[in-house]
């Protein structure tokens, strides 16, 4: 338990930073909406500009981007963009910076074993990301009822916004396996950001030609907002392969650790 | 009863040497010095006591108990102090502390003041602002105060000035007395003198002696240093033992190794002016372990 409150507390100021990010991001982007749903025409003539494959990159398609659930599933790819990165740094960071800090010597030295230690320090990592998300859909959920136009399924609403969880666990357990595997990780941002870029591009890469084989690679698109909306329920193979992917992930890790020499700096 | 039995302890990283074929015991109630130059692989050694690297082969047991399998039960009753020690920057001293006492289940409070008092510590300062010396305080401190069996300390007195190295070393013989067995690395010569029964050197990964300090004092030359009165036959005083023998003059010097009485009659017999009798220091000896061997 002290473990895990001491780094509750250690990640409490950048927990702050970026769920308030996410939040201003989300009123941004859901305070355009009426605007945008008054103008879709013209925005509609705009968008034929466009070549299809930037179109599609972008994940614009105007006609379901008229409707509020169609505008925020639009906006959506780039709070998840955002909510990665979160995750990404906690995962990386949680065991890397003892390592950095070099405070492993300190905790280590303690008659905790280090599956505890991981333990604590996962759990503190999956409170932050739980608080982010909390708040996160309570501010979208209120701002979306503020600027709707007409009514839209909640449910539908809900199943969206939770994916950034879902994809925010996958860059968890991404970034711990890094981390575990890594002998020094000398700054966690570059990592995270390279590896969230590089998947993010991708996605986009997969949108704009149509590969599906992509699709399984990169977690920004194992959600598909346009069949969610149109299902109300998710593509039950990638829920299976995330869930496989985290047992893995943090499986491995563990073992890793357990088994890591910790050298001095 | 030993506190610390390692036997043919080997870590090897790849190509780097490591530790190659360690065994000791260190006893109860002990202040056991290990020595060697850096880069002999004393923290290695250290490491594996307190399970952060793992040994390749061989075994190392604290109370009786596998340092590998035992880790978290072991770890109870040791303190250690790291060589560098580096802690959480953003907390209070105070903080750092409480936190470290949390991992013990007792009341450490009373004894954090305590400590902090007899090192001069600053509880309300951020570690963050603390100079390298004040740092190490902190890392005595958290190593101490749970009163552990079994202390732990990684080349210590760097960076303590000469005034608080002396506090600490009264703090730990005061923590030896209430039976406290303690196990300290070094390579200041001085400090291992000061404080240990026995001492361990090791060179290149290989403890090459294990002995008492006053053994290994005894256990070597003396050196003499003779003025006589006038000139003496020159293979007067080749006798057994007697090694590098030099005559200058008046004075001879040669090198010792037997029975002093020996030697004592022998100058007896002479007219002198003046003689020197040199015990070599632990430096001498140890300069003698140290020296590569080509």
């Amino acid at each position: 338990m002290n473990m895990f409150l001491h780094e509750l507390k250690a990640y409490r100021k950048s927990t702050i930073i970026w769920t308030a990010s996410l939040i201003a991001l989300v009123i941004l982007f859901l305070s355009m909406y009426p605007t945008f749903s008054k103008e879709v025409e013209v925005f509609k003539k705009l968008m034929g500009g466009f070549p299809e494959p930037v179109r599609k990159a972008l994940g614009l398609s105007v006609d379901s981007m008229s409707s509020i659930l169609g505008f925020y599933s639009y906006t959506f790819l780039y709070l998840t963009l955002c909510g990665a990165i979160q995750a990404m740094n906690l995962g990386t960071s949680i065991i890397s910076k003892e390592v950095r800090g070099k405070t492993a010597d300190f905790l280590l030295t303690k008659p905790v074993t280090r599956t505890k230690i991981m333990t604590s320090k996962l759990l503190a990592a999956l409170t932050c990301l739980v608080i982010t998300n909390i708040v996160y859909l309570a501010v979208a959920s209120t701002m979306a009822s503020f600027v709707k136009t007409e009514d839209y399924s909640y449910k539908i609403f809900f199943m969206l916004s939770i994916t950034l969880f879902f994809v925010q666990l996958m860059f968890l357990s991404l970034g711990v396996i890094i981390s575990v595997v890594a002998s020094k990780i000398k700054s966690v941002l570059p990592i995270s950001l390279g590896t969230v870029f590089t998947f993010f591009i991708m996605g986009m890469f997969s949108s704009a030609t149509g590969d599906a084989a992509i699709r399984y690679i990169t977690p920004f698109k194992y959600f598909d907002t346009s069949y969610i909306m149109k299902n109300s329920s998710y593509e039950g193979a990638f829920i299976i392969i995330e869930v496989v992917f985290i047992i893995v992930a943090i499986t491995a890790s563990y073992l890793l650790y357990v088994k890591k020499d910790i050298h001095t700096v | 009863m030993n506190v610390i039995e390692i036997k043919n302890l080997t870590k090897s990283y790849g190509k780097a040497r490591g530790i190659i074929d360690v065994s000791f015991d260190v006893e109860q109630g002990e202040i056991f010095g290990f020595i060697g130059p850096n880069g002999a692989g004393k923290s290695t050694l250290i490491r594996i006591l307190l399970s952060l690297i793992y040994p390749t082969s061989g075994s190392a047991t604290i109370f009786g108990k596998d340092c590998v399998k035992f880790g978290q039960e072991i770890k109870k009753e040791i303190g250690y102090l790291p060589s560098e020690v580096f802690y959480y920057d953003n907390m209070k001293v105070i903080d750092l502390l409480k936190y470290s006492a949390s991992f013990y289940k007792k009341d450490c409070s009373k004894r954090i003041v305590e400590l902090a008092e007899i090192m001069d510590l600053d509880l309300n300062k951020k570690i963050d602002d603390l100079s390298f010396g004040n740092k190490k305080k902190v890392g005595i401190v958290q190593g101490l105060l749970h009163e552990p069996k079994l202390i732990i300390l990684d080349e210590p007195t760097s960076g303590l000035d000469p005034l608080m190295q002396q506090k600490f070393f009264e703090l730990l013989e005061k923590e030896n007395k209430k039976g406290a067995t303690i196990l300290l690395s070094s390579h200041i010569l001085g400090e291992v003198q000061r404080l240990c029964n026995r001492v361990a050197i090791i060179k290149e990964g290989k403890i090459i002696k294990v002995d008492k300090i006053s053994t290994l004092q005894e256990d070597n030359h003396k050196k003499f240093k003779i003025e006589v009165k006038s000139k003496i036959d020159d293979s007067y005083f080749k006798i057994a033992g007697a090694t590098n023998l030099e005559v200058n003059g008046n004075i001879i010097s040669f090198l010792f190794k037997g029975n002093i009485n020996l030697i004592i009659k022998k100058i007896s017999e002479i007219e002198i002016t003046n003689l020197w009798i040199e015990e070599p220091d632990l430096e001498e000896i140890f300069m003698h372990y140290y020296v590569k061997e080509d």
